[in-house]
C-alpha cells in the first residue's frame, strides 16, 4: 500500500478494531501482531503432535535450530511457551512445530488438541543454536523433546554440503520417537548424517539401537573423533548437564539448550531485576515489595494507591517468577501484569518497565 | 431517616473483621474468574463492534428518518457499552489476567474525547483511592457543582441547576479536561506553559475524536454528510447524558457521604472498605440495566473490588449486603428514578446555602479514645 493511504488508514483504524474485523472475516492478518493458522496436524509419536502453521505477513523468519514464543488461549487465558521449529524455512512460508504432551503442561496439552483452522500467536524467533554455512562437523545429542531443534538442524544439512553430523536421539520407548521414519529416510539418502536411536526403557532393542543413557563408552562408539566435533545437546536439564560433563572438555565446542522451568528462591535472597524500558538491571531482595525496593535505589516508577488497587504501577512480567504479596500467589506466566506495589520478585525477573 | 441512624460506627476490631470478611469474599470470587468471564468480555467487544458498524452503516442512509433514528440509537448504544462495560472496566485491569494486549488495563484507549491515561490517573487512582474525600477526590462536583453542604457555598452555585444540565450534555469534555485542573491555572497555581504541555495529548485525542465523528464518517457518506454528522452528535450526547446520570447516582445520592482528608491517615483495609461503602450507592434493576451501566449499578461492589470483572458484582452483591447488615451498615440502593431524583435534589438544594447534617462517624468514639 502506498504511504499516504496507509497513513490515513493507520490514523482511522485502531489496532483492536482492525484485528476484530479481520478475525470476523476469517483472516489472520493483524495490525501489528503475528498470528498463524494451523493448516495441518499429525500425530508424530506417542504423546507428540506436529503442527504446520501458516503465519501472517508479520512473521520475520528464522534459522534452523531457533525457537519462538507461541501464545494461545487456554480457558480464556493466554499462555506463552517456547517451541522449536522442526524444519528449516520452507518455500511456502509455512512453519512446522512439534509439541510434546507434558504432565500438567497446560499449553502443550492444549496445542496437541488443536485442529486445522485454529489460530495462535507467534513471537519472534530466537536462539543461538545454528548451523553456519561452510565446513563443520557436528555431534547432535537429543533427548525427548530436545529432538525438535536438532531435527531442523539435521534437515538443514541438506542445504549445507560442507557440514556433516552424527545424531544420537534418546527416548524412553520406540513409539515415543518423533520423526523416526523421516530421519531414517534422511540418513539413507544423505550420507553426511549418521543416525543412532537410544531407547532407555524398551525391552526389545533392534539392530543399531542403543539401550542406555549417555556415557563415555557410547560417545566413543558414535564419535571417536570427538575433539574435532562441535557438540549440540538439547533435552531435559539433567541430560544436558550429563552431555556437558562428558563432552565439554574434549570436544571442539559445546552448546547445550535445556528446558528449565523458572524456580522460586527463598525470601531475602538477592535477585536481579532487569527493567527493559529503562535499560537498567538492579539487585533487590526476593520477597520484598518491588515498588519500594526500586524506589530505595532511586527509581521512580509510576505508582498510585500503593495498595494493589488502582493498577497505576502494573507492568508486564517478561520472564521470571513474581509473587502477589496480598494473596501469596506465585506469578510465573510470561505476559502477566504485576502490580509492583504489592508484588515481589521470587527469582531473577525481567519487567517491561 | 437521618444519616446518623443509618450506620453504626465500628470499633477498630469490628472494622478489621469487616475487612477480613470482604477480603475473603473477594478471594473466593476471584478464584472462580476464568473462561466464562473471558467469553463474556469477548461478547461485549463483539456487541460494541457490531452495534457501531450497524449504527454507522444505517446513518449513511440517514436521509431516511427511520434509518437515522435507528442508526443513531445503535451508535449511542455502542458508545455507552464501549465506554462503560468495556473501556471503564478493562482500564481497571479487570481483565489483565487474560493477558490479551487488546484488553490490557494500562494500554486500552477508549472512544471518548478524554485520554485513557488521564482517566487512569483521575479515576483509577484519585477517585478510587480517595473516594469522596473532600479535596482529594475531584469527582465531588467536578470542581463545578456544590453537591454536599460541606463544600463552601459561593454565589456562583446559584447557577448550578443550569450548569449541571450543560455539564451533563458535555460530560465527555468534562472528563477530558478534569486532569488539567483549570482552576489551578486561574488561581495561579499552575503556569500556562505547564498547561500547554499537559494539553498536548488531550488536544490530540480531542482532535482525533472530532475528526472521526464529525469529518471522516460524514465525508464517507458523501451527500448525506449532514445526517451522519448530526447522528454522531446525538449519539455522543446520548452517551454523555447516560454516563453522567449513572456516575452521579453512584456517589451523590441522599445518603452518600463525603469525608475530610484526615480519614486517609494510616487507614486500615477495613476502614478503607467502610469508607468506600459509605460513599457509594447502587442502582437496583435487571440484567439489562447492569450491562448498560457497565455494572456501575453495583457501584458499592465496584468500589470494594475495582479490579474484579464487573460481571461478578451481581454475584457478590447479596453477600456484600449481608455483611453490611451484620455490621450495622446501610447498603445504599434504589431504583434509578429514586436515586437520580436524590441527585437532582442535591443539585437544586445545595445551589443555595446549606449546613451539614449529622452523619454517623466511621470509627466508634470509644474505640478511638482507647
Amino acid at each position: 500500500m502506498s504511504p499516504a493511504p496507509n497513513r490515513l488508514l493507520r490514523a482511522a483504524v485502531a489496532a483492536p478494531v482492525f484485528d476484530f474485523w479481520s478475525r470476523q472475516f476469517g483472516s489472520i492478518q493483524a495490525w501489528d501482531r503475528c498470528l498463524a493458522r494451523v493448516v495441518a496436524r499429525r500425530e508424530e509419536a506417542r504423546g507428540a503432535v506436529t503442527l504446520t502453521l501458516q503465519p501472517n505477513r508479520r512473521f520475520a523468519g528464522f534459522t534452523p535450530g531457533q525457537h519462538l514464543n507461541l501464545t494461545a488461549e487456554v480457558e480464556g487465558v493466554r499462555l506463552t511457551r517456547s517451541y522449536s521449529f522442526t524444519q528449516p524455512p520452507r518455500t511456502d512460508g509455512r512453519l512446522r512445530l512439534t509439541i510434546k504432551r507434558v504432565e500438567n503442561g497446560r499449553l502443550s496439552n492444549a496445542l496437541c488438541e488443536l485442529r486445522p483452522g485454529a489460530v495462535v500467536e507467534l513471537g519472534e524467533a530466537y536462539g543461538e543454536m545454528s548451523l553456519p554455512q561452510g565446513p563443520g562437523r557436528y555431534l547432535f545429542l537429543a533427548a525427548g523433546s530436545g529432538i525438535t531443534p536438532l531435527m531442523a538442524l539435521s534437515l538443514a544439512l541438506e542445504q549445507n554440503p560442507q557440514a556433516e553430523a552424527t545424531l544420537v536421539y534418546w527416548a524412553q520407548r520406540r513409539d515415543e520417537l518423533c520423526f523416526a521414519e523421516e530421519l531414517r529416510e534422511l540418513a539413507a539418502r544423505q550420507p553426511r548424517l549418521r543416525l543412532h536411536f537410544a531407547l532407555t526403557r524398551e525391552p526389545l532393542r533392534l539392530a543399531g539401537e542403543f539401550g542406555r543413557r549417555i556415557d563415555t563408552a557410547l560417545l566413543d562408539e558414535v564419535a571417536p573423533d570427538l575433539p574435532a566435533l562441535q557438540v549440540f545437546a538439547c533435552g531435559p536439564r539433567g541430560f544436558v548437564e550429563d552431555a556437558r560433563r562428558l563432552t565439554q572438555e574434549r570436544a571442539l565446542r559445546f552448546h547445550g539448550e535445556a528446558f528449565t522451568p523458572p524456580e522460586a528462591v527463598a525470601g531475602g535472597a538477592p535477585v536481579r531485576v532487569q527493567l527493559l524500558r529503562s535499560g537498567q538491571t538492579l539487585e533487590v531482595p526476593a520477597g520484598a515489595p518491588l515498588l519500594a525496593a526500586l524506589e530505595a535505589q532511586g527509581l521512580r516508577p509510576a505508582s498510585g494507591c500503593r495498595m494493589g488497587l488502582c493498577n497505576t504501577c502494573a507492568c508486564r512480567l517478561v520472564e521470571g517468577v513474581g509473587q502477589n504479596l496480598n494473596n501469596g500467589e506465585t506469578v510465573a506466566e510470561p505476559g502477566s501484569e504485576l502490580r509492583i506495589c504489592i508484588s515481589a520478585a521470587r527469582s531473577d525477573l525481567t519487567l517491561d518497565l | 431517616m437521618s444519616q446518623a441512624t443509618l450506620n453504626r460506627p465500628l470499633s477498630h476490631a469490628e472494622m478489621d473483621a469487616f475487612g477480613t470478611e470482604l477480603d475473603a469474599l473477594r478471594a473466593r470470587t476471584m478464584a472462580q474468574v476464568g473462561a466464562e468471564d473471558a467469553r463474556y468480555i469477548r461478547r461485549i467487544v463483539a456487541a460494541v463492534r457490531y452495534t457501531e458498524a450497524a449504527g454507522r452503516a444505517l446513518l449513511f442512509f440517514g436521509a431516511f428518518p427511520p434509518a437515522w433514528v435507528l442508526g443513531t440509537l445503535l451508535l449511542g448504544l455502542s458508545k455507552i457499552l464501549e465506554n462503560m462495560e468495556l473501556g471503564h472496566n478493562v482500564m481497571h485491569g479487570q481483565y489483565d489476567w487474560m493477558r490479551d494486549p487488546h484488553l490490557n488495563g494500562k494500554t486500552y484507549e477508549w472512544d471518548i474525547v478524554g485520554t485513557s491515561d488521564n482517566w487512569r490517573h483521575t479515576h483509577n487512582y484519585k477517585h478510587h483511592t480517595y473516594t469522596n474525600v473532600r479535596g482529594m477526590d475531584d469527582d465531588i462536583g467536578y470542581g463545578l457543582l456544590r453537591l454536599f453542604p460541606e463544600q463552601r457555598w459561593r454565589p456562583f452555585y446559584l447557577f448550578q441547576p443550569l450548569i449541571a444540565v450543560i455539564f451533563a450534555l458535555l460530560f465527555q469534555w468534562g472528563v477530558a479536561i478534569q486532569r488539567l485542573e483549570l482552576g489551578k491555572v486561574f488561581s495561579g497555581r499552575k503556569t500556562k506553559a505547564q498547561l500547554r504541555e499537559e494539553f498536548r495529548p488531550v488536544g490530540r485525542k480531542m482532535g482525533w475524536q472530532l475528526l472521526k465523528d464529525y469529518v471522516l464518517f460524514p465525508l464517507l457518506a458523501g451527500p448525506f454528510f449532514l445526517p451522519v454528522l448530526l447522528g454522531n452528535l446525538v449519539a455522543n450526547g446520548m452517551r454523555n447524558l447516560w454516563t453522567y446520570a449513572v456516575i452521579f447516582c453512584g456517589h451523590f445520592t441522599a445518603d452518600a457521604e463525603t469525608f475530610p482528608k484526615s480519614v486517609v491517615l494510616n487507614e486500615s483495609r477495613g476502614h478503607w472498605y467502610l469508607r468506600q461503602l459509605r460513599g457509594s450507592s447502587n442502582l437496583s434493576g435487571g440484567k439489562l440495566l447492569h450491562i448498560m451501566t457497565g455494572n456501575l449499578s453495583h457501584q458499592i461492589e465496584h468500589h470494594l473490588y475495582p479490579d474484579m470483572p464487573a460481571r461478578r458484582y451481581a454475584q457478590v452483591a447479596p453477600e456484600v449486603r449481608a455483611i453490611c447488615e451484620r455490621y450495622g451498615q446501610n447498603y445504599n440502593t434504589g431504583s434509578m428514578w429514586s436515586q437520580f431524583g436524590q441527585v437532582v435534589w442535591r443539585i437544586l438544594r445545595h445551589a443555595l446555602p446549606s449546613r451539614p447534617g449529622k452523619t454517623a462517624a466511621l470509627v466508634a468514639p470509644a474505640a478511638e479514645a482507647a
